[in-house]
């Protein structure tokens, strides 16, 4: 609990109305888009300006009281639960789209714009920003940059560290620091910028940000290839690379999941399919027409059993439909699903695949496989139900042995998501005792009283 | 000891949401109020925890469930297809059994609307008090509504001088004399009978011009929809059955009223309680036809056959849809078929024509201010039109959109779909 005189300034610096603390409001602030993490804070703030901020973290600095940031909650790490209690400030009401700078190709936001509204913005005028988690319909641009969000286009374009010039962040301290630029190019100094992305929310709170855009490609073309053996479909997407073509997106949907997603809204997938990839080009029209050819004879040589090309947009809306409602077709079959996040470097995409086939068999658990394979970014799945205790006890020794194999592939135990609570307990396996140590000393000497979003990370 | 039966009825519903938050960005609440508890996650997450025991009916849930347009903007859009307007309904019903209606509501619901007689006279009543009020145009849809609306600024619409009811005969024949090619009941809704008369009359005479008998019960009541989707689910029950019982000698009942249809095709969803109840309220269902599915669909009307009147010759014409017809009955294209089809007039899409015009029942009357606030995105996908008419077929939609078109003095009319065609 929070003392009276607390809630009372907090009040003064943001107003009335922008302080809940009512305690059904304090419950709707207790989860992010997990599913088994869950704390209520002391309080929610809705700052609107980034000297509220400022103020705000140096009266919780003063009474060393917690600071979880948070904007739209769609985070799958635990990243944006308040563990510790105290303040949730919610980026919310701070979403103005400050400039769209056409001739640099940048656009200056507050971090409560939600992404997909940038993108609506961005379109008016023929621009975009590449990044593309699919919460794209909630997540907000702060949160996408503490996490340093990906999605299927990072194939192509990277991820959202790629497509940050600068930031104006506020300190737990208060103070107001401006990092980066406006420039492609900046080598002034130690490069603090990249400390904040993915940090988080444990160093600061990104109060504006300078974003890199680019133009939207003319043309796109979708390309939908079948395969009898999912492995098979994992090493199409080096094949393709290998050869020369770097398509913007290459996603892949195994079985279990085609067969789910054709129950819940027929999309014309082929119900037989081991796995199917989706690849999508873009860029000139001639360009994208000789890149899709060229992917045609590639998978065809590499064991590929069928392949369609989308004849228009329709066809091709409806596969990337069928992509995006994967994740609701396997949450909709179990109680609880653990949605993993390993990526491995590409070339080793077949050797996961096949762990995770021998996993659901010695574990006798449903691993579904889905995901941007395009960047070694797979998402399996393992079904599960958090009350049927023995069953829930296998499925967790399946998902520590796909951790354990992701990392001696030499890949990592996130790739997009973060670690937040979700992850805490692995952190260990990747990371060196004096890395985690270094990580910690840069948060202490950021954050002196542990007051931002304190608890996450590392246990 | 709370029974929490409504609820648990819904459980398997508010148990589909993964929590992405996806709706945040479809509700039209939660985009003016940036506020958790605005959307649909939140709204879920509270009924869940009151499900297991672990959130009271507080006042402050009851505020937050109540401030929900059941647009369904969410639930189209949601990815695990959670049905949370059954989920948010169900927690009113509870609220209601836990906290009782407010006396407004209480007082009207009851007593007045409920009573078919009663609310007619109350009615007449507000009529003689009208001088009171500023000169308007436009329709009312529920008189507590109508009542607390006053002192807001509102464009409050007038009341009909005679009703429908008193009006109607109850049986018109086809107007050639012939035998009928088919009969159906009329619903009048609250709206057509108090405000619209000439809609209800107008419809009546567009079935019997084309050799359908149309039968007009007097026992009919209000469809339920401000009662039962503000929890009220005794009194909506009531009402259920005497529009049953009303209807039980037609096998088709057709209404002008998008929110009417839509509520009385609905009742199976949200009332029954009982298989009994479950199978009366289904086989209900299948006699309901909205006016715009039972034109194109029923009566199979060519809407280039249909003869424009002549006051609207040349004129530019745009659609606003209905909530209750686009997402509850999934209603979009027959509108769109008869105002394209008909000579001499200009068909324009507005910008978002499905987004909910602000006014969700008695939601306008407690959240009038947000109300006008979401009302104002619609104001704007219909000044992009250009268009000289607006035209809906729900008499809730248009009450919002008179009173809005009026407040940002905008030069469009709004109309019924009906009123456009001779």
């Amino acid at each position: 609990m929070l003392k009276e005189s607390v809630i009372n300034e907090l009040q003064r610096i943001v107003g009335k109305e922008n302080v809940l603390t009512s305690p059904e409001a304090l419950k709707a602030y207790s989860y992010d888009g997990t599913t088994s993490w869950i704390r209520e804070p002391d309080v929610v703030v809705f700052p609107t300006t980034t000297q509220q901020i400022s103020d705000l973290m140096k009266l919780a600095n003063a009474e060393k009281i917690p600071v979880t940031p948070r904007g739209g909650g769609t985070n799958v790490s635990g990243g944006s639960v308040p563990w510790l209690g105290g303040i949730v400030l919610c980026t919310t009401k701070m979403n103005k789209i400050l400039k769209i700078d056409k001739e640099n190709l940048t656009a200056t936001v507050e971090p409560g714009v939600v992404l997909q509204d940038l993108t609506l913005a961005l379109a008016k005028e023929g621009l975009f920003f590449p990044p593309d988690p699919q919460s794209f319909l909630g997540a907000t641009i702060g949160g996408i940059i503490a996490e340093n969000a990906g999605g299927p286009a990072c194939v192509k374009y990277g991820v959202t560290k790629q497509y940050v010039l600068g930031l104006e962040v506020v300190l737990p301290t208060g103070e107001i620091v401006n990092l980066g630029g406006r420039t492609l190019k900046n080598v002034v100094g130690y490069d603090l910028l990249h400390i904040f992305i993915s940090s988080e929310g444990t160093l600061g709170v990104i109060t504006r940000a300078e974003l890199k855009l680019n133009p939207i490609p003319p043309a796109k073309k979708t390309t939908m290839v079948v395969y009898a053996d999912v492995a098979k479909a994992g090493e199409g997407v080096f094949r393709v690379l290998e050869n020369g073509v770097i398509p913007d997106k290459i996603e892949l949907l195994d079985n279990w999941v085609i067969n789910r997603i054709e129950e819940m809204m027929p999309m014309g997938l082929p119900k037989d399919a081991d796995a199917v990839l989706l690849f999508e080009c873009d860029g000139i029209p001639e360009a994208v027409e000789k890149e899709t050819e060229k992917i045609v004879d590639i998978v065809k040589k590499y064991g590929a059993v069928d392949v369609r090309i989308a004849k228009d947009m329709d066809e091709a809306n409806r596969y990337w439909l069928a992509r995006r409602a994967g994740f609701a077709a396997v949450f909709g079959k179990a109680k609880t699903v653990f949605a993993e996040d390993v990526t491995v470097p590409r070339g080793k995409i077949p050797d996961l695949i096949n762990k995770c086939k021998e996993l659901a068999k010695k574990y006798n658990v449903e691993i579904v496989v889905l995901g941007h394979a395009g960047d070694g970014n797979l998402h399996p799945a393992i079904l599960t139900d958090v009350s049927n205790q023995e069953h829930y006890g296998r499925a967790v020794k399946a998902m520590d042995e796909i951790i354990e194999e992701a990392v001696a592939l030499g890949g990592v135990l996130s790739g997009e998501h973060g670690i937040g609570l979700e992850k805490q307990k692995f952190l260990k396996r990747q990371l060196d005792p004096v890395v985690i140590d270094m990580m910690k000393k840069i948060k202490a000497l950021f954050d002196p009283n542990n007051i931002m979003n304190p608890g996450k990370i590392w246990e | 000891m709370e029974d929490l039966k409504e609820l648990k009825k819904v459980e398997q519903h508010a148990d589909q949401c993964m929590k992405c938050g996806f709706c945040s960005f479809f509700c039209p609440v939660y985009q003016e109020e940036k506020v958790e508890t605005a959307v649909a996650r939140g709204k879920n997450y509270l009924a869940k925890l009151a499900i297991k025991g672990e959130q009271k009916f507080t006042d402050e849930l009851g505020e937050i469930i109540g401030k929900c347009l059941l647009c369904k903007r969410c639930v189209v859009n949601c990815p695990a297809k959670t049905q949370i307007d059954r989920v948010v309904v169900a927690a009113r019903a509870e609220m209601v059994k836990n906290k009782g209606l407010g006396f407004v509501k209480n007082f009207a619901f009851r007593k007045v609307m409920a009573n078919r007689k009663a609310f007619g006279n109350y009615v007449r009543l507000a009529k003689a008090f009208q001088w009171l009020l500023p000169k308007t145009e436009g329709n009312i849809r529920h008189l507590p509504d109508f009542l607390k609306a006053l002192g807001q600024g509102r464009n409050i619409p007038e009341i009909a001088k005679t009703f429908l009811r008193d009006m109607v005969k109850p049986v018109y024949k086809p107007q050639d004399g012939k035998a009928p090619i088919m009969r159906v009941g009329f619903f009048m809704g609250c709206a057509v009978d108090f405000v619209y008369p000439e809609l209800g009359m107008k419809f009546i005479d567009f079935m019997t011009k084309r050799g359908i008998e149309v039968v007009v019960p007097q026992e009919q009541s209000c469809c339920g929809a401000a009662i039962y989707f503000s929890g009220d689910f005794e009194t909506g029950r009531m009402l259920a059955d005497k529009n049953i019982e009303a209807f039980k000698d037609v096998d088709m009942i057709v209404t002008g009223c998008g929110t009417c249809s839509s509520t009385l095709k609905d009742y199976q969803k949200y009332l029954p309680d009982n298989p009994d109840q479950e199978k009366r309220y289904k086989d209900f269902e299948k006699k309901i036809k909205d006016s715009m599915e039972f034109i194109i669909d029923v009566m199979k009307v060519k809407p280039e056959e249909l003869k424009l009147k002549k006051e609207f010759e040349g004129k530019t014409v745009t659609w606003h849809d209905p909530c209750h017809l686009i997402r509850y009955q999934n209603i979009s294209a027959q509108p769109r078929a008869i105002l394209k089809g008909l000579k001499g007039l200009k068909y324009v899409e507005m910008p978002n024509a499905d987004l909910c015009c602000g006014m969700g029942g008695s939601f306008s009357v407690y959240h009038y201010d947000l109300t006008k606030k979401i009302a104002a995105k619609k104001m704007n996908g219909i000044k992009a039109t250009g268009a000289d008419i607006v035209v809906t077929a729900c008499p809730g939609c248009m009450i919002n959109l008179i009173d809005n078109v009026l407040q940002n003095k905008m030069p469009q009319k709004v109309y019924h779909l009906l009123e456009l065609v001779e």
